[in-house]
């Protein structure tokens, strides 16, 4: 397989720096962990916020952090795309035998993101421990299902963020609205912002789909049926047809950079 | 002087980049917006008697509207002169490389501040007091709250030279700021403003530098302290300010009696 090589390649080219990937995966989880305490430190002085409580913010902290770091170590080619368009090497992912998609996984990875996952996967199993949840197999699977979610979530904002970067050629720092946005925004449940904000996040943005949502079905309660609690991360996963469609459309529209 | 010349190099250079700034500023206000949102949900859940909904808007804004004299980075040139070599050209200059740093990390700074953060302060005003940026609450808080600034941005700078100790001793600039960075934005409450911590969290922050940076003139725009405590804390701040540029004077001379110089 094409990928498997890819992946071999990038592990060996980043052990050829072991103590520098060593060195920043221990940045990187120092980066979460100064998140995490900030969440902490707001819970000790409140307890709690709306109907939440400190672990349930723990378990939505663990679950985007997890997925976001995973983002942004295999599809960083999506991340920094704006760099191959930039440098004009785009035009040469054109003329290969390999579909663009499969080129832009492998461009580019970074093993220093674990850290950050390490972090994450971390908090979450404390999260899930610590939260009162009576198991069933459907808790186990719409868990899995919030993880799975979230990447898929996460990797089609990075696909829009790279279709809009063919335009503007430069990576401008707003789209960081949705991707860094979400992440910032997904520390809590995002039911306790305000209105407009926590609509643009479900609705636009399918954030809610791997947060408050799938929560609610995993602690108990909420107003509506269950099943639309337990299926959200499903609903949540469409956005990645549109973003996969504009992307291509704005590959069709690319006139070349660069030399 | 030569330090003006390279800190007013730095300042034009910044200055060109308009559309970056533009993007900038709207990421800026958005980021405001969900910050102000976030803090009122926990607000709204137990108030607190010194720091109401107002003062925590405007304390948002302020930290908005200076994001950038605070945002603790190595700047990219200097990666560039540590990880390439090109430090020894620093050298070869009849000038202290500590002051040449300086000035340029804090001619940056001021420039992309001065760019940036009008906008945000006038949106401030505009908002409804619940989400909005406050007036000053007197004359002198504002000038004290100017006074405290400047001094803030000294700081922080400083505070930047010792990263780039950092980056030189472990040869990783990304690495390095991005720890310094974290642990900065935490301690000086830019993640969370420090009113909203526990009373034993803030006593010790107290005795750290980094919440001399950013939270003591914000909370002096907004009045949580009076004149003369006001004063006093822009003593310690001052206090803070020389120690560390002692402190990265020292360890700049004794990194460079030993450097090595990568590529060639």
């Amino acid at each position: 397989m094409l990928y498997q090589k890819y992946v071999k390649m990038h592990i060996k080219s980043s052990m050829q720096y072991r103590l520098n990937t060593v060195f920043l995966s221990f940045s990187q989880a120092v980066v979460a962990v100064s998140e995490l305490l900030a969440v902490y430190v707001l819970f000790q002085t409140f307890t709690t916020v709306g109907t939440w409580t400190f672990y349930d913010s723990l378990l939505m902290f663990g679950v985007v952090t997890t997925v976001f770091s995973f983002c942004e170590c295999f599809f960083r080619g999506y991340d920094s795309f704006a760099e191959i368009v930039q440098s004009g090497e785009l035009d040469r992912l054109f003329i290969r035998p390999v579909n663009i998609h499969y080129q832009i996984l492998g461009a580019k990875m970074e093993f220093s993101k674990l850290g950050k996952f390490f972090v994450g996967v971390v908090v979450s199993i404390i999260a899930v421990c610590k939260l009162s949840i009576t198991w069933s197999i459907w808790k186990v699977l719409v868990l899995l299902g919030m993880f799975v979610c979230g990447v898929v979530v996460i990797l089609s904002l990075m696909i829009l963020g790279a279709g809009m970067s063919i335009y503007t050629i430069e990576n401008l720092e707003f789209i960081n609205i949705f991707t860094a946005g979400s992440k910032d925004l997904a520390y809590y449940p995002i039911n306790i912002y305000q209105k407009w904000l926590s609509r643009l996040f479900t609705y636009v943005i399918p954030v809610a789909c791997f947060n408050y949502l799938p929560l609610t079905y995993l602690v108990g309660g909420g107003t509506l049926l269950p099943w639309v609690y337990a299926l959200s991360p499903c609903f949540g996963m469409l956005i990645m047809i549109p973003c996969v469609l504009f992307f291509n459309f704005s590959l069709k529209k690319y006139q070349g950079t660069g030399t | 002087m030569s330090y003006v010349g390279i800190f007013k190099m730095h300042l034009k250079g910044e200055l060109q980049y308009r559309g970056k700034a533009i993007s900038g500023i709207v990421t800026q206000v958005f980021w405001g917006f969900m910050r102000i949102s976030l803090f009122t949900a926990f607000l709204a859940t137990s108030s607190m008697q010194d720091f109401s909904l107002y003062q925590m808007s405007s304390y948002i804004w302020l930290g908005q509207a200076f994001l950038a004299a605070f945002y603790i980075t190595v700047p990219p040139e200097v990666n560039k002169d540590i990880v390439r070599g090109d430090i020894c050209y620093k050298f070869i200059r009849p000038m202290d490389i500590y002051n040449q740093w300086y000035a340029s990390v804090l001619g940056s700074k001021i420039a992309s501040t001065l760019l940036r953060f009008s906008p945000i302060i006038i949106l401030g005003f505009c908002l409804p007091n619940s989400m909005g940026l406050m007036l000053p609450v007197s004359f002198e808080a504002f000038l004290l709250f100017c006074v405290s600034m400047c001094i803030g941005v000294c700081l922080c700078s400083a505070v930047i030279l010792i990263a780039i100790y950092l980056s030189i001793k472990t040869l990783m600039p990304k690495g390095a700021s991005a720890i310094v960075m974290s642990v900065t934005s935490l301690l000086s409450g830019a993640l969370i403003p420090l009113p909203l911590m526990p009373a034993s969290v803030q006593t010790v922050l107290n005795f750290l530098p980094f919440r001399y940076m950013s939270d003591l003139p914000y909370r002096i725009y907004i009045g949580n302290f009076t004149i003369a405590e006001s004063c006093m804390q822009i003593g310690i701040a001052f206090v803070w300010l020389v120690a560390l540029i002692v402190i990265g004077k020292l360890l700049m001379k004794s990194s460079l009696k030993k450097v090595v110089v990568q590529g060639g």
